[in-house]
């Protein structure tokens, strides 16, 4: 175990989706053809205005909503001032001095850690260096941001992994963005220090790490190296650094110059946006239970919790399994169901759950009859593709397949008989009080109807014709 | 030799209604003076484009009072396929992808655009000795200041190269040239006209509006560039009827003067000839009082402190890598960006960025910037005390007649001091109109200053035009064919 004590911040940037840009019409959408959804307004031209997407306004405040924030109800946004190529304007439209949100938090094994801010900013052009060249693609010059800055709350890096994977699901959830981290739609800033006192240490932040476990790599590895800094006498610089994912490393990108001065100014081409009590309840009313809520919806109802990360992970089947939450339905047998044969078939043919013919009165009827063991899972199987294909309903596919159900005792008579006669041993031991040999007679007629037969039917039949042998 | 563009224009109205003359004959007209003429008021003429709006127009009835009206247009507002520099080299060869909002209204009511007027480089300076291209020079005495930044468009109108200009004011730049020149001058409320296309200065405080040769046409013209744009989210319609209270009773009208428009800083020929209008309003039963309104005289620092922080952020732009001038021999990013911004603009552009830049930077920002802000509220509610008491506010425009060019270069404050009447109504974003009201003794214009309260440009116009009457000046002096 180290003495020393690390402290982690993350500051995370989320593309939103919508339909079109921030302060422009143009379709946000930067995976077209390069430079096709821009207009004058992204290239930054000379009289240019922004105007502002109303939409983003409601998915951020979706966003903050879901992440327990405080509203700030009187907002503006702000000029962030710098030159590079890929800002066209030579400045940035962010909020900085009222954030949409603040003082927010999300649980992590039932620790908060606080999210200071999130505020709405657009995205930059899409640098692409080649050829001793740099082309810039505008598709994404205003593309939708929020950023989220937690308090320096974590201390390991599984803390920090955790945290970004309840953003992440939490966004998720709420319908805002993709949050496909590897394809640039989320980003995450990591600052990290560490001390063996009370004081916080010097921090360096790694920039623009593309993947939850990468965080996890860079952070442990920004640890050690800021260990051996210290153990050997040295001090820790305030530095931006950036992760090498090729060896697993942060390397040095610049040192921090004292107060990056971005001058920033009330943008005067916003005014100032009130947002009213009637637009936050709308909102709240339209976000769907979020991943915490449904977790402890599925424990309370016995669903084991490797099926309740299973379903949290595959937020289609978790909708689709929530249709029931009214109803008294068994959700241990519902989510195996869902998790294990309907899931493989519905990986195997890239459909979603809502794409089948798996009707929500004929799930019902699917699990109370498994529930009630009047059909086996070996019978689920046989008749899966059907229950999913099919209009019909599970015992009209169940006649159609001449399967049988309990009311066919004749047949099950039958073959017990069968069993027995052949077994007479094993009748008499029963009969001479041996419980084994009932198991042992209860395996053989199984076998032989292959397990189509409800096994408590089974049992209590062969049971009774045991005694009348 | 035709007089057409000197008439009034409901008399070319009914000229073309009746057909006695085409829209080609005031197109032709206007080209015929403006080769005539050295002012150096325009930057870039369109007489080809000119020529075949006129011909279109001809099949076309007569709706409305602007149709087939030539009209200049300040080199600052965006004119799609014709090239827009804002007087500087950054853009000298820029030729736009868009039009400007004001623009499509123009050709929504069928006026024709001449060409672009010069200016003050970006519209900073006053004099229109900033511009790339030269200075304008004063209709009345071509060696001096036409004033700026919009002199250009005050110069072409008042020498009736065209009938109709369009300005911007950021701090006095439509009704400071006015005043210089001899004709009307309006800056709209802030948020009147939309802003979508004008090259932005200083954004909280950039206005587009009319110059014309009287009052009546400027409101229509305002009338016809107003209106509500969605792409312009500063922009506000509402309360129109510009010429509504033209010719009503104005007895019982109640103005303000401010002590400080009437003080020693007052150059004394203004002064009289603006106190002498003073006592013929109050002949007619006007009631004019005398007020002290605090911060008028800290109005250039606040101005400055506003107006270049928001110019150093908007002409960040201009990097050399999209559109405009660029530093072609550049060995890498940096170098780019220095050599781009210090050959493409000129020295006061170069002046206002460092300066507005310093002013927003780290400590500064709380000293200068934020104060500011706190200090323009405080401006606002002084301008509402006033306003609580009186229909309007009056003064002269300027502090000086027009200077010779080149007497002010050396003093980067000249500019600034200039505009010291008339910029306390940009930082509100109140509407003020400037009118000629006489001559000095060498036969130099003169201008007065009518402030309005908030989207009140009616109640300004009634004033102004009532004063016109009055006066029925001599204002053909400026054009000698």
């Amino acid at each position: 175990m180290s003495k020393y004590t690390a402290t982690i911040g993350i500051e995370i940037h989320v593309e939103l989706k919508t339909n079109s840009k921030v302060f422009s019409p143009s379709k946000n959408d930067y995976n077209s053809t390069a430079n096709t959804n821009i207009c004058e307004i992204d290239l930054g031209y000379p009289g240019v205005l922004p105007t502002l997407n109303k939409g983003v306004i409601m998915s951020a405040l979706k966003a903050c909503l879901g992440l327990n924030c405080n509203i700030n109800k009187k907002m503006h946004f702000d000029r962030k001032n710098y030159f590079y190529p890929d800002l066209p304007k030579g400045y940035q439209i962010t909020q900085a001095r009222t954030p949409i949100g603040c003082d927010g938090y999300v649980l992590v094994d039932n620790k908060k850690i606080r999210i200071e801010r999130i505020h709405i900013e657009e995205d930059t052009a899409k640098s692409l260096h080649a050829n001793n060249k740099t082309y810039l693609n505008y598709n994404r010059a205003g593309v939708p941001l929020i950023e989220i800055v937690s308090c320096p709350d974590m201390h390991t890096k599984e803390e920090a992994m955790k945290y970004l994977e309840r953003i992440r699901e939490t966004l998720f959830y709420l319908g805002v963005s993709d949050c496909k981290i590897e394809e640039g739609s989320m980003r995450a800033d990591v600052n990290v220090s560490i001390s063996d006192n009370d004081t916080l240490g010097t921090r360096t932040e790694i920039k623009n790490i593309g993947s939850i476990s990468n965080v996890g790599i860079a952070i442990d590895y920004e640890i050690k190296r800021q260990e051996q800094i210290i153990e050997s006498g040295g001090i820790i610089e305030e530095e931006t650094r950036k992760f090498d994912s090729a060896t697993n490393t942060t390397v040095l990108m610049r040192k921090k110059e004292t107060g990056n001065d971005y001058r920033y100014f009330p943008e005067p081409d916003i005014p100032y946006l009130e947002i009213f009590d009637d637009m936050i309840s709308s909102v709240k009313e339209s976000i769907v239970l979020l991943p915490d809520e449904r977790r402890k919806i599925y424990l309370e109802r016995n669903i084991l919790p490797i099926n309740v990360e299973k379903l949290i992970n595959n937020k289609d089947l978790s909708d689709y399994l929530n249709n029931f939450i009214e109803t008294d339905i068994n959700f241990k047998i519902a989510s195996n169901l869902l998790l294990t044969d309907i899931l493989s078939y519905l990986n195997k043919n890239r459909l979603s759950i809502f794409d089948t013919k798996l009707s929500i009165n004929k799930f019902n009827e699917l699990v109370t009859l498994l529930s009630d063991g009047i059909i086996t899972n070996k019978i689920f199987k046989d008749i899966m593709i059907d229950i999913l294909e099919s209009d019909s309903s599970v015992k009209d596919i169940l006649k159609e397949k001449n399967i049988s159900l309990e009311t066919d005792t004749a047949s099950l008579e039958e073959i017990i008989k069968k069993v027995l006669l052949d077994n007479e041993k094993s009748v008499n031991d029963y009969k001479a009080g041996k419980e084994n040999a009932l198991k042992f007679l209860m395996g053989m007629v199984m076998k032989e109807v292959k397990g189509s037969f409800n096994p408590k039917l089974v049992n209590e039949t062969l049971i009774k014709m045991c005694k009348k042998m | 030799m035709s007089k057409y563009i000197d008439m009034p224009i409901s008399e070319i109205n009914k000229l073309l209604k009746n057909k006695t003359i085409k829209p080609i004959d005031l197109v032709n007209e206007c080209f015929s003076r403006i080769e005539k003429s050295d002012l150096n008021a325009f930057i870039t003429l369109d007489k080809e484009n000119a020529i075949k709006k006129a011909k279109e127009l001809e099949n076309l009835p007569v709706d409305n009072l602007l149709f087939g009206i030539p009209i200049a247009l300040k080199d600052n507002i965006v004119t799609k396929n014709l090239k827009t520099t804002c007087a500087s080299k950054m853009l000298e060869d820029f030729v736009p992808i868009y039009d400007s909002y004001v623009k499509e209204l123009i050709d929504k009511n069928n006026m024709i655009v001449i060409g672009k007027t010069n200016m003050d480089e970006f519209a900073m300076g006053s004099s229109n000795q900033t511009s790339f291209f030269g200075p304008v020079k004063n209709p009345w005495n071509k060696s001096l200041v036409s004033g700026g930044s919009s002199g250009g468009s005050a110069a072409c109108v008042s020498a009736h190269l065209v009938p109709f200009a369009l300005g911007s004011d950021t701090g006095g730049s439509i009704r400071q040239p006015s005043a210089f020149c001899g004709t009307v001058g309006m800056k709209p409320t802030y948020g009147r006209v939309s802003r979508y296309g004008l090259i932005a200065f200083a954004s909280s405080m950039d206005q587009i509006g009319p110059i014309t040769k009287n009052v009546y046409e400027n409101a229509v013209l305002l009338d016809a560039i107003s209106g509500k744009d969605e792409r312009d989210l500063t922009n506000i319609d509402k309360d129109k009827n510009f010429t509504s209270l033209i010719g009503s009773p104005v007895k019982g009208m109640k103005l303000a003067i401010p002590s400080f428009y009437i003080s020693d800083v007052i150059d004394k020929e203004i002064l009289n000839k603006f106190n002498e209008i003073k006592y013929m309003l109050i002949d007619m039963g006007i009631e004019i009082d005398i007020v002290d309104m605090k911060y008028l005289e800290n109005a250039v620092s606040l101005y400055q402190i506003i107006a270049l922080g928001e110019a150093s952020s908007n002409l960040a732009r201009f990097d050399g890598i999209k559109y405009g001038y660029s530093y072609k021999k550049a060995k890498n990013l940096e170098e780019l960006y220095k050599k781009t911004r210090s050959l493409g603009f000129g020295d006061e552009v170069k002046r206002r960025i460092m300066v507005g830049s310093f002013l927003l930077s780290g400590k500064n920002k709380n000293e200068y910037y934020d104060k500011a802000l706190m200090l323009r509220n405080a401006f606002n509610i002084e301008f509402d005390k006033v306003f609580k008491d009186y229909d309007l506010i009056i003064g002269p425009t300027t502090t000086t007649l027009p200077y010779e060019i080149g007497s002010s270069l050396n003093d980067p404050n000249k500019g600034f001091l200039d505009d010291i009447l008339t910029n306390p109504v940009n930082m509100v974003g109140l509407p003020a109109l400037s009118m000629p009201i006489g001559f000095s003794s060498n036969h130099l214009p003169i201008g007065m200053q009518i402030i309005g309260k908030k989207f009140d440009e009616k109640t300004i116009y009634k004033l102004a035009s009532f004063i016109e009457e009055k006066l029925n000046l001599d204002l053909g002096g400026a054009y000698n064919e």
